[in-house]
Formats: C-alpha cells, structure tokens, sequence
C-alpha cells in the first residue's frame, strides 16, 4: 500500500502539482485522468523517482521513499513509448531487469530464462523471443515493455498513457488484456490516462486530477454519475453544463427560468447527462416533473450504437443529445429546425458557486 | 504523363500503350551521371594509373613502362621501408587509443550532461576553434611548446620538477603523436556526440526504473548504442593519420618517417614507381582498417 501525502512539484516556478495526497491499495486498478497539463505524468515520474519532489512524501509499505533513487525503489514504470533498448534482442529486454538490477539480481540464467518464458506466455508474445525491437509493430513493443517491468515482480506498476500509442482496434483488444495481465499477478496497476473512456472501463477506483490538484477519487460509477465538482462533470464528457444564477427553488439562465431538484439551494451550474435529454415537438405538452428549453437544431453524427445530436439554445450555447438506437429510432431534424429539449428534474445535478456538487435526494438514495 | 494515368479505361480489341522504352524506365540514372564521371576521372583512373605505374621499370633518372616486380621487391626487403610501414600502424593505434580515451569521456559529457541543445551545439563548435587556424600554424605552435627551451620545460624547471630540460618532448614520436592526437580528437568527439545526443532519455529512465546502477546503464545501453559514432569517428581518424605527412615532418625534424612522408620524398626526387608502390601499400592498409572497423559495428543496422 503507497500512501501519499501533501505533494508538490513546481518547474520554473510554474506548480505542476498542489498538495496532492492519494492512497494506493494493495491489489486494485487505479486509473487517473487528467486532461493534458494537469499534472499527471509528473505524479507518476515523482512515484517512480524521475523526478524529485519539492514538498511532501511517499510511502510503500510504510518506508519512505520520497527521496530514494529510481533504483532502489522496487517500483515498475512502463513508459509511454516503449523505451524499449534497441541493440537487445526481445527476450534480452524482458531479462534486463532480473539480471541488472542493483538489488537482487538473479545471476542463475535457468532462473532468468524460466521467469522471462512465464511473463512472455503471459503477455501472448511467445515465437517472438529472438526478435529485434526494430521489428516489433506497435502492439508488440507495448507488451514487450508491460512484460519487462512485470517480470521484476514491482510492488506497484506505473503505467503512463499505455493505450495511447496504439490503433483504436489494438486499444480495446489492450484494455481487456491489461486487466487479464493484472488479474493473474495480483500486482496493482496505477494508470495515467487523458482519455475519460479509457479511465472509466478499466480502473476499480479512480482519481480525477486538474491543474495539479486531486479532484475526485471514487469508483468509476461515481465519478459518472456523481462527479464530485463541474471540473470532474467536464472531464467525464457526459454531461450539458449551464452556468447561472439560482433563487427560491429555481436556477435563472438568461430569459430561462429552470426548476431546480428539490433540496437543493443555491445553484451556479446546472447538469444535464447527455443521454437524460429527450427532444420533443416545440409545443409537446410538459410533465409537471420535467423542466425543458426551447433550442433549434444544428447537426447530428452517427455513432454506430447511439446517435448524438447538437442543438443551439436561445443564448447561443450548445446543448447535446445521446440517444441509443437500442431505445430510440433515428430521426431526422433539418438544420435550424425548432425543437424542445425536456428532461427529468430528478435527472438535474447542481453545482455550488464554488463548482462542488450539491447533494440531493436522488443521489442520497444512490449513496 | 497522361500515359501512365490509371483511370484510362483500355476499350476491349484495342491494344494498351507500349511498355514505356527502356531508356524512358531508366531515365533517372542520369542523375547519378556527373558524380560517377567525376569518380571515374579523377578517382578510380589515378588509383588503377599508381596500381599501374607501381610496376613500371626505374632507373636512376627516368622511367619506362616495361612491367617489373622490382619497386616491389626494394620495398619489402628494405629495412627502412618496412620500418616505416610498421611505424605508421604503431603511431595509428596509439593515436586511435589516445583520441578514444580523450574524445569518449569529453562526448559523454557534451551528448549526456549537457541537456541544453545550444550548449552543446556551443561546446562542439569550441572543439573546432582549433581549426580556424591553418594545419601548418597548428602543427608549428607545438614546437615552443615541447622545444629544450619550450613552455614545458620551462615551467618545470621553474618549479623544480627537472634540473635538466627534457629534450625528448620534441623532434620524437612523442612529439608526433601529441600533435596529431590534438589534431584529430575533435573527429573522435563529434560522431560520438553526435550519437550520445539522439538516445532518448526514456531509455535511460526505463533502466534505472528497472533497478540498474548508473555503471550497468552506462556499460549495457549507452555505450552499445554510441558505437557507432566511435565506428565512424575512428575512419575518421584512421583515414587522416595514416595519410598523414605535415605533423610527422613538422614536428619530428623528419626523424620520424611514415609511409606518407616517403611517398612525398619519392615524388620529390621523381621516384614515380617507388612512390607508387607506397602509395598502393597505404591504400590497401586503409581499406584494410576501413573494412575492419565496419566489421566491427553494423552501420546500416544501428543508424
């Protein structure tokens, strides 16, 4: 278990990280999102020792590792490129750590062949020992770098953006075996990752960092459906964010007066998930638990399973619709066609002016 | 180039266009014309011309071309010659070690300590300050420098070193390889660099995070991935101090002859055959350390 606490990092002056504390338990996925900027590789590097921190500390297992050198600290770090060693042979990468390291080296070479077989049949490499890197494809060098860290048996394996190198096809194929991977050696993976999908399908918790700060560290299903600030519901990429003023029960955007959930005060940010928004005739009759907003049509892209709509409300924003076809039929809106947009208030989270979720009776049922 | 259109749709019973001639398919050999007559002329022809002449007949003053071994022969069996041929190997390997030893720890420092790429491009263009001075300037400068009455001996007598001046600093083969490994250091230096500057510093990460020592990354990933530019900046110096003539001649009151400095008095005193028979024996040496050097590190796969 790495626990960390009130970490900083500053380049030039510039922060990088704020006081960052996380704990990482034994045996789980974790991933972290984080847009580009946000400070998550150079969590990682900081966890790994490639950097060194300003203020705070790491523990593993309750040593202090803050300042012990890369070397030394029995953590793996799989790169984002590879970095894979070119004048090794594929099987000779996988060894470099069993045989090199600085603690423990295992000189048997029986031993050394016999672990770095088992990581190799793991990692579906095998036929490939004697390759040349130069002559691995991409998904290839991804696994040939995965099995190297591994077969060193780190207490805890950092992963920085692995899918994003590879092809959409190879990526998906990567995210079940990285859990696979994960599952069978009971090592835990902590993942940096831009792409809110990707941070959403594999991890067991997740952390969500911004300008170097953690925002939000919950289940992926929490993060979804209840994500902690309006940072976090912008990251997620999942739900309409309107920004306004709220008083007696009812936010205020322009013109538009919208009834908030009930038990909530004070909003500045009104949430509407994607896939909550129906699109109605503009002078369909409204149900008393539904709120809605006139908005007229812009476009519409097909997504295999779902349909995703864009519609422009009166004050220019733009507002868009999920609809899975497994539910819905298509339709089809010529541009500027008039339409109305409704949901379920229930379906509404707001947020403070400060941009911190206020709690309301849907989600107090969910927790 | 309508002609070679693909979306010319062949009306059935008409024939396709002829296969474009065969001057027309090779037409871009051409650009290679210039460079390949260039060699020719004045590459290639001279070279098979010495092979040539090295066996024409020489007599005191003139020269025929009926064939003979006779250049050869001299050559071999005379102790002056061969010792000269085994003095310009030894003074090679010795200036080829010291340029190593000297160029490798400075390139390491360039192409790795130094992160920032004007820096470094700033300490190689002061590795080559030197050589906005002439060869001769260069070469020259040594002497007051190594001389009996040099800055050297000088500066140790002053402090009480030596009670005598060492006069074996200058006109020796130490005075010849000093020179020369100041000369050419900066050719081991550059590819070296050069190479150490473009690996990339995951890698360097990825060892360390896999638990290797500083030593171990330096002995099994930077040095195996800088071996090129040590191939390429040994031709370098190879090439130049086999050839060489200025240094040894400057610098060793031509005490100390190479091959070069007798090809240079061969010609002199209009030796043509004698001249060319060195000259076929530096050139076979050459390929033979050039060849032997690229056997040692495969270019075309490691750069």
């Amino acid at each position: 278990m790495m626990e960390i606490d009130g970490l900083a990092k500053a380049f030039d002056g510039v922060p990088a990280l704020v006081d960052v504390a996380l704990s990482v338990r034994n045996d789980e996925y974790l991933t972290l999102l984080g847009p580009s900027g946000s400070g998550k590789s150079t969590l990682l590097r900081l966890i790994a020792g490639l950097e060194q921190a300003d203020a705070g500390k790491i523990r593993l297992d309750g040593a202090d590792l803050t300042h012990a050198p890369a070397h030394l600290r029995g953590l793996g770090f799989v790169q984002q490129k590879y970095a894979l060693f070119p004048t090794m042979s594929v099987a000779d990468n996988i060894a470099f750590g069993l045989r090199h390291r600085r603690l423990a080296p295992v000189s048997d070479a029986a031993e050394v062949a016999r672990r770095v077989a088992r990581m190799i049949d793991l990692v579906g490499l095998a036929g490939l020992e004697g390759r040349q890197i130069g002559q691995l494809s991409g998904g290839q060098k991804q696994r040939v770098s995965l099995a190297r860290t591994l077969v060193t048996e780190p207490k805890i394996c950092l992963l920085d953006e692995p899918l994003g190198a590879l092809d959409a096809n190879l990526r998906e194929r990567m995210t079940v075996e990285l859990r696979r991977i994960r599952e069978a050696l009971g090592v835990t993976f902590l993942h940096v990752t831009g792409n809110e999908a990707e941070a959403l399908a594999m991890g067991d918790r997740m952390v969500v960092l911004d300008a170097g700060r953690v925002l939000q560290v919950d289940s992926p299903a929490t993060v979804y459906s209840a994500p902690a600030t309006v940072r976090v519901a912008r990251f997620v990429n999942a739900y309409n964010l309107l920004s306004g003023k709220s008083s007696g029960g009812r936010f205020r955007r322009g013109a538009h007066d919208l009834p908030l959930p009930p038990g909530v005060g004070d909003a500045a940010h009104y949430a509407l998930r994607y896939d909550a928004v129906a699109i109605d005739e503009p002078a369909a009759a409204l149900d008393d638990d539904r709120a809605s907003l006139p908005a007229t049509f812009i476009a519409s892209e097909f997504l295999g399973s779902r349909v995703v709509y864009l519609f422009r409300l009166p004050d220019g924003a733009v507002m868009e619709v999920e609809r899975h076809l497994s539910r819905f039929d298509p339709i089809v809106l010529r541009p500027d066609e008039p339409r109305r947009l409704s949901w379920a208030i229930c379906d509404v989270l707001a947020f403070d002016a400060a941009g911190t979720l206020i709690s309301n009776d849907r989600l107090g049922r969910a927790a | 180039m309508t002609a070679t259109n693909t979306d010319i749709v062949y009306v059935a019973g008409q024939s396709a266009p002829a296969k474009p001639s065969f001057l027309a398919r090779n037409r871009h050999y051409v650009l290679l014309l210039p460079g390949v007559l260039w060699m020719l002329v004045f590459l290639v022809m001279p070279l098979l011309m010495m092979l040539y002449v090295s066996f024409w007949t020489q007599t005191t003053f003139a020269i025929h071309s009926t064939l003979t071994l006779k250049s050869w022969v001299t050559f071999f069996s005379s102790d002056t010659y061969v010792e000269a041929l085994m003095r310009t190997l030894r003074i090679w390997l010795i200036v080829l070690g010291l340029t190593f030893a000297i160029g490798y720890p400075t390139a390491l420092f360039i192409g790795q300590f130094v992160r920032d790429k004007t820096v470094q491009t700033i300490l190689l263009v002061a590795c080559v300050i030197p050589f906005w001075t002439s060869f001769l300037i260069r070469v020259l400068a040594w002497r007051p420098m190594l001389g009996r009455e040099g800055a050297i001996n000088i500066v140790l007598m002053k402090f009480g070193v030596i009670s005598h001046p060492i006069s074996q600093l200058l006109f020796t083969e130490l005075s010849v390889i000093i020179g020369m490994v100041q000369i050419y250091v900066v050719f081991m230096v550059g590819p070296i660099a050069f190479m150490l500057a473009r690996i990339d510093d995951s890698l360097i990460e990825a060892a360390r995070d896999l638990g290797a020592s500083p030593m171990t990354i330096f002995r099994r990933i930077i040095f195996p991935l800088s071996l090129p530019g040590v191939t390429v900046g040994a031709i370098f110096v190879s090439v130049m101090v086999l050839g060489e003539f200025a240094t040894s001649a400057a610098l060793s009151g031509r005490k100390v002859n190479l091959l070069g400095n007798i090809i240079v008095t061969q010609v002199g005193s209009l030796k043509w055959a004698f001249a060319a028979v060195a000259g076929v024996v530096l050139t076979v040496v050459m390929a033979a350390v050039i060849a032997g050097l690229l056997r040692l590190v495969d270019l075309r796969r490691e750069l």
